[in-house]
Formats: structure tokens, sequence, C-alpha cells
């Protein structure tokens, strides 16, 4: 199992250093961003790069494929039109609709990496973190503040 | 995507100068140039790093990044500014020399030395920030490891927001036990405020008045509870158990428009640290270096015409602050910048992040390694200064006039005005420093508006508004939102425009710049 981003809750201060790594990487486009939550709570979204992605099915000229080694969905930006379909599509709303240079902007967990993400490494608190599926079941994420009824306190 | 193939890309170690932190990274350059940010691991944030951060890629490569000096927007030849420059020094009591930020300690000292040997006789600082108040708190260096050992902290402002490396730190200390205590006082419900065993939000500008009844200073016939908004019982309550607390700190962010009176803010927390034996730690963007003047003798040196040449070196003056820029029709302002300007004599100069040099931190002193290459065309400090003269040298720190505090004056000062702003009911508008914010390299501001407010208006979330003030106007879009109280809107002052919608003081000759009176009108 590939490794995929995981966000605790108990940490993200809110201070889109996630963001601003995707930014300076790709040249303004922004994959990683921050959503406003109901007004309660304002958290970095990614691509959840699912199994079966609907990205992928309503892209009307193939620019999105799954790698069946990696698991990740992938965007070629020489074929992307930029006709914003994987936009709508998207159930997690993290593919951003305004497009920057004619394409989509869209997650690839800068595979062109080898550390890993770049809003991991970046992330100022350490709530992003790039974890295993075994990984993730060991460790405890955003439990400490739920246990304490704090987590409610995330209201304005 | 093809894999970034380490052997053609050279990462260069430096250190990130754009606040009190100073974080390392690596900046990966290629065959081609800048190609990004590399996070360095067994660096001193272990690779973490904010948005002003991962923004050196951004500045070092901006397409407004200035190669060639500019006179009112067009190109000027470096030959005539030595020219001018040289006859300005020739009557070396007509030029002021002041520095902002984006200059090394080393720098400072070369200025300094300078206009010692030019006969220079005013130095003025234009580092108008208040966060400059906080500098006196920076020469007792600060362990992030220590934070750990504390039982209660009280921070003032939003430092998740002005320097987002603190906050592992400081979520892990709060949550690690329950009976860890994080105080939070601000104007603005923050991301701070958010983790906060207690959220004391004040009235705007009233923050010194809190930290003077923490520390049971004696502010006869003032209701504290009644101006601030604070009950008595819950300033007696955390002042009692900050006191008895074996270890705390007093955290403290401040961010520039956001309260009235930056001065006696930094005395009542300083008067806080007497009466609690605790340390005030500052989170700042830079620590600002003093004159042997306030900037305030300068502007009144230029209305008498006795000042005729300012030469700044730095980043943000005078080009961030237009409500100055009358002031200066009748001086030849010479300023250095690291992106162009259409106003005034404009001189490339290098970001810190391009120098070899020093920088005071929150952590002590720190060195800038001089790794990156400067931009082409622009000149550090002491290549500028040698078009005047080639004698140099290292000149001692200067000391500003020191300003007298009378808490009671100042306090009854500050009450009058929360008073005149309740009965105008109109909009103050106040800063709010976001580090994603920063220069507005990333994004354009957003206005935060009380949905109450806003209702009144007949504004919806994402409107844009012209936002007027007496000394400018500027469109923004609106972001609706209880963190702000009613009759507020808070805005992250970081560009000329939204800077220059903030009214400014001169107190005792320090340039102080406050909460701001608006007005709202829909466009569109």
């Amino acid at each position: 199992m590939q490794k995929r981003i995981v966000l605790d809750l108990d940490l993200c201060c809110g201070c889109r250093s996630c963001e601003a790594a995707c930014k300076a990487a790709f040249k303004g486009e922004a994959r990683i961003r921050h959503g406003d939550v109901t007004g309660e709570a304002y958290l970095p979204l990614a691509c959840k790069h699912c199994k079966e992605p609907l990205c992928l099915a309503s892209c009307p000229v193939e620019a999105i494929r799954k790698d069946e080694e990696t698991g990740l969905v992938i965007r070629s930006s020489q074929v992307c039109i930029g006709c914003q379909s994987c936009a709508f599509a998207c159930p997690f709303g993290v593919i951003d609709a305004p497009l920057i240079r004619h394409v989509s902007q869209k997650c690839s967990l800068c595979n062109d990496r080898k550390d890993g993400p770049r809003c991991v490494a970046a992330c100022s608190s350490g709530a992003l973190q790039f974890l295993s599926e075994e990984e993730i079941e060991k460790v405890e994420i955003g439990m400490r503040m739920v246990s304490k009824d704090a987590f409610f306190r995330r209201k304005a | 995507m093809k894999m970034i193939e380490q052997s053609f890309c050279t990462v260069k170690k430096t250190l990130c100068p754009f606040c009190s932190f100073g974080c390392e990274f690596g900046i990966i350059f290629d065959d081609f140039g800048l190609k990004g940010i590399e996070y360095i691991h067994d660096g001193s944030s272990e690779g973490r790093l904010c948005p002003r951060g991962s923004a050196a890629v951004l500045y070092l490569d901006h397409p407004r990044r200035l190669s060639m000096p500019l006179k009112n927007g067009k190109v000027y030849d470096w030959q005539k500014i030595t020219k001018e420059l040289k006859k300005a020094f020739e009557h070396p009591k007509k030029v002021a020399v002041t520095f902002d930020r984006n200059i090394t300690i080393e720098e400072y000292q070369s200025i300094v030395s300078f206009c010692e040997k030019a006969g220079v006789e005013n130095i003025a600082s234009t580092y108008f920030e208040p966060e400059a108040f906080l500098k006196q708190f920076l020469s007792k260096p600060f362990s992030i490891d220590s934070i750990g050992n504390a039982n209660m902290i009280i921070v003032l402002g939003d430092p998740f927001n002005q320097s987002p490396m603190i906050s592992q730190s400081l979520i892990n200390w709060k949550l690690s036990n329950r009976n860890h205590r994080l105080v939070v006082i601000d104007s603005i419900n923050s991301h701070t405020a958010v983790y906060a065993s207690d959220f004391l939000r004040v009235k705007v500008g009233t923050e010194p008045l809190v930290f003077c009844a923490l520390a049971r200073e004696g502010l006869n016939g003032i209701d504290i509870p009644a101006v601030t908004g604070i009950s008595a019982s819950v300033i007696k309550d955390i002042s009692q158990n900050f006191k008895n607390a074996a270890h705390g700190f007093i955290i403290a962010v401040l961010p520039f428009g956001h309260t009235y009176d930056a001065l006696f803010l930094a005395e009542s927390m300083a008067r806080l640290s007497t009466f609690s034996g605790k340390q005030v730690v500052p989170f700042v963007e830079f620590s600002g270096f003093e004159g042997n003047q306030h900037f305030g003798s300068v502007v009144d040196l230029v209305k008498k015409k006795k000042i005729k040449h300012i030469i700044n070196f730095g980043e943000l003056f005078p080009y961030y602050y237009p409500q100055f820029h009358k002031n200066l029709k009748a001086v030849d302002m010479v300023s250095t910048s690291p992106l162009k300007f259409n106003t005034f004599t404009t001189l490339p100069g290098a970001l810190n992040l391009e120098k070899s040099g020093t920088i005071f931190t929150t952590f002590g002193k720190k060195h800038i390694p001089g790794t990156i290459t400067p931009a082409s065309g622009v000149r550090t400090v002491d290549e500028i200064l040698t078009l005047v003269s080639e004698v140099r040298g290292t000149g001692k720190s200067l000391k500003a006039p020191e300003m007298k505090i009378d808490t009671m004056e100042r306090a009854r000062k500050l009450i009058e005005r929360s008073i005149q702003a309740k009965k105008k009911r109109s909009l103050t508008l106040i800063g709010e420093k976001i580090a994603y914010n920063f220069l507005g390299l990333f994004e354009k501001e957003r206005m935060k508006m009380n949905p109450m407010d806003a209702h009144e208006l007949g504004l919806l979330e994402n409107d844009v508004v012209s936002v007027t003030s007496k000394d400018g106007e500027v469109d923004i879009v609106v972001k609706l939102t209880t963190d702000v109280a009613q009759g507020i809107v808070a805005v992250p002052p970081e560009t000329p425009d939204i800077k220059g919608l903030f009214d400014f003081e001169i107190d005792s000759g320090v340039v102080n710049f406050i909460p701001t009176e608006v007005e709202l009108c829909r466009k569109g």
C-alpha cells in the first residue's frame, strides 16, 4: 500500500504552510488548499487518490490516469484541456476550479521528490503526516482533543 | 512526473531571514536557475517551514524584482546616482539616513560608521511595525525546549499565524497535560485562541490595561472590566495563578494597526514579567535597529526644510507607508528596495537571504551563510555606501531617546479612545498578521467582518467592497466570520495599499500605526 497524506486535527494550526509550499513548488498552483468547513474548522484538503476516482471517470480527454503500481491518480498537464470536469466531479472538492496555466490543479503527492510531499515536509505544526495504511492504524490521530471535550472549542 | 535528478541540482543551505525564528532551509538550483525549496530534515526546524520561508523562492525570483536604479519609475544610471549622492553628502547636516528591515547587524554597523565619518547627524529607524517595541525582550535568548517545563503560558495575539513554527511546541505542551493552562489575550478570535484554556477577548486596543491589571498595577479610578470586557474575577484568578506557577512564559506578537499604544503595551508586559518573574518571549518578523533619534524628529526637520535628502536602507519605507508621501515631497528621497516601485529614487537592494551576515532571532543571534548569489544588478548596503565614500568601518549601536511612560495618563487616553469609538458607532479597521499573506506574495488580502455588520450594510461573503479611510481607499473581498466582534473589520496589512489605510500618530517622536475608522461601500 502506498503512503498517503494524513491530517492530525489536534495539531493543525491553520497557518497554510502546506498550501504555501505547494504554491511555491508548482508556480502558483495550489494542489493542496485550505477549506473552511462550515465556519467551524479551517483544514487543509488534499487529493485522496481514490480507488475509483470520479475525476478520472469524468475527464473527457483521459488526461487523468490511475497508476496501477503506486495507486496515484495523476493528471497529465499536456493532455488536460482545462474543462474543469474533474473539479466538479470530485466528491471532496479538492481540485480547485480556477485554472492555472489552462490546466486543472491536481495533487501528485510530489512524485517528483524522493522525500515525499512538500506540504508534509513544510507543515509547521507537524499536523500533516505521510503514512502507510499500517502506520495509520498504529498512530493516534485527532484523539487528544476529542477526549478532552476540547475539539468543540474549534467553534468561534 | 519525472523525479528531480539531484545530481543535476545544487541545494544551497541558508537561513530564513523573514522572521525571528531563523529556520534553515535549502534552495534548489539547476542549470536554468532557481528551481524550488528543499526542506532540510536535519535543520534547526526539522525541515518545517512557514509560508514566509516558502515565499523565499517567489521573492527571489519575483517578476517585479528590481535590477536597475529607478527615478520616478524610469530607469536611471548608477553614475548619476553616485554623483547626486556625493553632492548630497557635501552638506551632511541636510541629510537624514534611515533604515527599516532587511538589513543585517553588520550592515547596520556599517551605516552607523559611515554616518559618523560623513558627519550625518540625523539617523533614525523607519521600521514602523509595532513589534519593534518588543525588541527589548529579545536580549534574553529563549530555548524552545523550555516550553515543556511551563505550567502556564500567557499569549498576546496570534503566534500560530504570526510565527507558525511555534505551534507544534505550544500545542504539544497544551495537550500533554490537562493542568497546563494557556491564556490567550486578543481582540480577534484567532487560531491560537482555539487552543486556549482561557481566551480573554478584549475590546480593541485595551490589551495594555489587561496586562497592567494582571500585574496588579494600581490604576485608580479605572473600571478595568467595563473598559476591557474582561471580568475582575478572571483577571484576579489568572494573575494569582501566573504568579504562583513554577514555570511560565508571556509569548507576545504584535501586528500592525492592532493596538492604539504599542509602547504602553510593551511596558505593561514588562511589568507583568517583573510581577510574575516570567520571561517575555517575542516573535517578530524583524528586530528593528535604533537610530540616534526617532523618525518623528526627522519629519519635524523636513517640515522646517532643514533636511533636503533622506536615504533609506531596507525594504518597506517609504513605499509601504503611502501616508508619509506628502511629507516627503519636499525632500529628495532615495531608498533601496528589492522590488520595483514607481515613486522616488529606488536602488536595487539585495534581500537578507542573499547576504552573508548576522540577524537577531528569538533564540539569539544567527548567521546567514551567504550561499545564495544576489540577483542580477542588486547592490549591498556596503556597495551603495562605497559610492559616496571608500572609508569603511564598524560603528557602535545607537540609542534613540528613551520615552517615559506615565501609566495613568496613557490608560486614561486609551479609555477616551474606547469611549469615542463606541459613540461614533463606525467600523474600526485593525491589522491581523497572517503569515500566508506575507507581502501579498501568495494571494490578495481579504477583510474579515462580523456577519451582523455585513447584514446591516447589505453585504455578502465574497462581495468586493471599497474601504475608505482618511488616508486611502482600496477594494477588497469580504470574508464573513464571527471571529471579529461587531464594529470591527480586520485585514492583514501586507501591501502598500492596505497599510496605506491606517492612521498613524507620532507619539514622542515614534511613529505608531493605530486602529482606524473606515467606511465601506459595496462595489458593483
